[in-house]
């Protein structure tokens, strides 16, 4: 009879199994996990989702005032490096924008599946978005120089 | 008779009371019938998941978004994010446009459709990517300056608000007119 009592305080594990919920035996609570009375949980406190994230946005969005200033008083044909920059940084800066929209109203907590499907169809319209603008640069006149025509015709 | 009365029982009471042994099994029988059991369906803890979802999407809410008063704050601010969108979106469809159909959507195709509208079309068209733009640009420079920590307060961010509505009017006519 006691050894049966000190058997069932040290292991457990046989009770978990049989009822197939996780049940932690703290000394004299047991405690619940896996129910729908769960609280929700967090994403793991990390810097480059975090503060580096933020910052990195703040500085991509600063650094395109300067360079659409630039570019909107040169041509896109006498700095080419300046529109393949500009390019870019207007792309980044789209996508992180769009994928705080796609957080904000399409969160996979309460849209488990187009949530995250969303996530990545923007992932590779931006890749698709980046090749374009490339291919645009470099085999035609350019975004700039083709907004400045385009303006003018 | 008089005490059923007086207390209110009724007539059931008196015909129950009152009917011969033969009449009142049918009696028992009829109410036994007409009343239904509780129905209890057995479930496996998986389950609660499901039914919490189904009671949620029929929880009914407050109306918020339809009747917080339009103010400042948060106009210019979802502004701010439609201007973008849309902006991106353009970029994004003409990009992805020029990717799989370059014949189509080269510079000397948009050019020459451009040149070919009437006058009226291309100064709307004019307003309407030049708005958005000199809004954004703006209250793009009004958001990093938060970030930096000034115009924080009502007043400021209210003042500051209206600063980049009149200076994105001015630069909306600059660039229509250029």
């Amino acid at each position: 009879m006691a050894s049966s009592m000190l058997l069932r305080s040290t292991l457990p594990r046989s009770f978990a199994s049989a009822t197939g919920r996780n049940v932690l035996r703290s000394a004299l609570q047991a405690i619940y996990s896996g129910t729908v009375n769960d609280p929700t949980t967090f994403p793991p406190s990390s810097k480059t989702h975090g503060s580096y994230h933020w910052a990195f946005e703040r500085l991509l969005a600063a650094s395109l005032v300067p360079m659409t200033t630039a570019a909107f008083v040169t041509t896109g044909s006498s700095y080419p490096v300046l529109d393949g920059l500009l390019g870019i940084s207007l792309v980044m800066h789209s996508h992180i924008g769009f994928d705080s929209m796609v957080v904000d109203y399409l969160h996979k907590r309460k849209f488990p599946i187009i949530g995250p499907a969303m996530t990545w169809i923007l992932r590779t319209a931006t890749v698709g978005v980046l090749v374009g603008v490339y291919q645009f640069n470099t085999n035609d006149i350019g975004l700039t120089e083709l907004i400045a025509k385009v303006w003018t015709a | 008779m008089s005490v059923s009365a007086r207390v209110g029982l009724g007539s059931a009471v008196r015909r129950a009371a009152f009917t011969p042994a033969i009449g009142r099994n049918q009696i028992a029988l009829r109410t036994a019938i007409l009343k239904r059991g509780v129905q209890t369906q057995s479930l496996p803890p998986s389950a609660s998941q499901e039914i919490l979802n189904a009671q949620r999407l029929k929880r009914p809410s407050s109306p918020h978004f339809t009747i917080y008063q339009p103010q400042l704050t948060w106009i210019s601010s979802i502004a701010n994010r439609a201007t973008g969108g849309a902006l991106s979106a353009l970029l994004y469809g003409f990009s992805l446009a020029y990717l799989v159909a370059p014949g189509t959507f080269d510079s000397a195709h948009i050019i020459e459709f451009v040149a070919g509208l009437p006058e009226y079309l291309k100064y709307a068209g004019k307003v309407v990517l030049a708005a958005p733009f000199a809004f954004h640009f703006w209250n793009g420079l009004r958001h990093l300056s938060w970030d930096m920590g000034k115009f924080l307060s009502l007043k400021a961010a209210y003042r500051a608000g209206y600063a980049v509505l009149g200076v994105s009017a001015v630069t909306t006519v600059a660039l229509v007119l250029m």
